[in-house]
């Protein structure tokens, strides 16, 4: 997802009309309803819902936990995009012209209540590809005696893909999802990337066969709508090309598995060297030395006027 | 206690979301455009041919050569020149974007590289060349949809 810092950090107009797409499991029943917040500048999608929680309407339900864009609870449809609530600023999607939010229910994902999804499914694909190194000799890893010597370019491959938060939002995105329940939805199959290009893993084989199925990337159509919501900028679409070229070379046979060396853990503990002073200037024209003897002065007056 | 059975809102478009790509208002998203475009071009495409090979088989027509013969004949705004108007928009359109798609899904190129995120946190698939080449398409097409549409109409 693009990242506008002047529009998130303007200030929000002051009244803000949210419609909420609500459903009631119990009555089977889903409707629309409205809800008008006094906003402030640097409030989100989140904020705002809490903030109807508390004071207008206590039935309202949705998911939340961290509230800073880092456990993927909170995911659902903002303005007709996936988003998460608390990673969005009212300012990002209201105007003065236009000072209506619309919120929905995550697409894709079955709905329990309101704004609340069942990631029951989603999960299960997750789980369903291993999103863990497996090695072919397992006394490696529980011993931890050994490393596995990654280059840094190396890990450059898949430093993207380990962003992921299991947010769903590409998932709710994914137009081949919202017709197909058994494709494994871009999140899953960019771990399996992340895991066929890990130089350290050893199920690549494995993995590879397992996903040359019907549900796994020959499914996708590249809509590029997983990379264009993803908060977290995994780039699911993109993992999803690049297994499923790498299908094809391993079917031709023409695929080559990087390997990570093994590197023995030295027996003896190597001594902590003592953090040595700077030899040079930190900072061009500033000697640090005169900085250090003379007194702090923080100019208040000048602050507070 | 009664029974209760759980509900769930199952909240999935469905194929509407293969044919109308604003299901969703996804921003700087131009592939879902294509998506929908190919998979709609592709398809049409399809009934297109077998209708054609349907027509050109039956007695007025029989085999290839009168079928030639017919539509080197033709001239102006007639059935036929419109009927090769249409499918022109819809050839083109298809197979500029295939190269384009092939070189994604099939080779894997054009989709930029890995990156460590930084703002504005634009995933640098969007970014790539495949971006490019899909401006492209959608400059071209117009371009030769109409130039097909000159020859048809007017040579
Ligand atoms: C220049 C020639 C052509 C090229 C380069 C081409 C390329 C492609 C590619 C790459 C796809 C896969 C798209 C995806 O993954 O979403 C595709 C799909 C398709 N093509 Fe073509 N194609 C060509 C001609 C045709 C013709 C002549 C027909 C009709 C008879 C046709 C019908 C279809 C259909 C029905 C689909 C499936 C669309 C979908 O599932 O979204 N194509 N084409
Ligand atoms: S790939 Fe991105 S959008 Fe998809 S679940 Fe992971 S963080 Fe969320
Ligand atoms: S509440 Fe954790 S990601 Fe939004």
């Amino acid at each position: 997802m693009t990242f506008d810092a002047q529009a998130a950090t303007r200030t929000p107009p002051k009244k803000v009309i949210f419609r909420i797409r609500r459903y009631n499991p119990e009555k089977d029943k889903t409707w629309w309803e409205e809800y008008e917040v006094e906003t402030y500048r640097g409030m989100t999608i989140l904020d705002a819902l809490l903030k109807i929680k508390e004071e207008i309407d206590h039935t309202i339900v949705m998911r939340y936990s961290c509230r800073m864009g880092v456990c993927g609870s909170c995911g659902m449809v903002v303005n007709g995009m996936p988003r998460l609530a608390c990673q969005t600023q009212i300012s990002e999607v209201a105007s003065e012209a236009k000072p209506v939010i619309e919120l929905e229910p995550l697409k894709n994902h079955p709905v329990i209540k309101d704004l609340l999804t069942d990631f029951t499914k989603f999960f299960n694909k997750h789980r369903s590809v291993k999103p863990y190194l497996i090695r072919k000799n397992k006394e490696e890893v529980e011993k931890g005696d050994a490393e596995f010597i990654m280059t840094p370019e190396e890990h450059k491959e898949l430093y993207e893909y380990t962003l992921c938060i299991a947010c769903g939002l590409c998932y709710s995105a994914c137009p081949v999802a919202a017709s197909d329940d058994r494709f494994l939805g871009p999140q899953a199959l960019t771990y399996v990337w992340r895991y066929v290009s890990d130089p350290r893993d050893e199920a690549w084989k494995e993995r590879l066969e397992a996903v040359d199925v019907e549900e796994g990337p020959w499914s996708c159509h590249y809509a590029a709508s997983c990379s264009a919501v993803c908060p977290k900028m995994v780039d699911p679409g993109a993992a999803i090309q690049r297994l499923r070229s790498a299908l094809i070379k391993y079917k031709l046979g023409l695929f080559k598995k990087k390997t990570a060396k093994k590197a023995e853990i030295p027996k003896e503990q190597i001594k902590p060297k003592k953090p040595l002073p700077p030899e040079s200037k930190l900072v061009e024209g500033v000697d640090i030395e005169a900085m250090d003897k003379a007194p702090v002065e923080i100019p208040i007056e000048e602050l507070i006027s | 206690m009664a029974e209760e059975k759980t509900r769930v809102l199952e909240n999935k478009p469905g194929w509407i979301a293969s044919i109308n790509p604003w299901v969703l208002r996804i921003v700087n998203n131009p592939e879902r455009v294509a998506f929908v475009l190919h998979r709609v071009t592709g398809i049409l495409m399809a009934l297109i041919i077998m209708a054609h090979i349907y027509v050109t088989g039956t007695p007025a027509h029989t085999g290839w050569e009168a079928w030639v013969e017919e539509i080197s004949k033709a001239q102006g705004f007639s059935l036929v020149t419109l009927y090769f108007f249409f499918f022109a928009g819809i050839a083109w359109f298809h197979g500029l974007n295939g190269i384009r798609l092939l070189l994604v899904e099939f080779f894997g190129v054009c989709i930029g590289k890995p990156e460590k995120p930084k703002p504005p946190y634009l995933a640098p698939s969007l970014k790539a060349c495949q971006r490019k080449l899909l401006y492209l398409v959608f400059l071209l097409w117009p371009i030769l949809w109409a130039l097909t549409g000159y020859i048809v109409f007017f040579k």
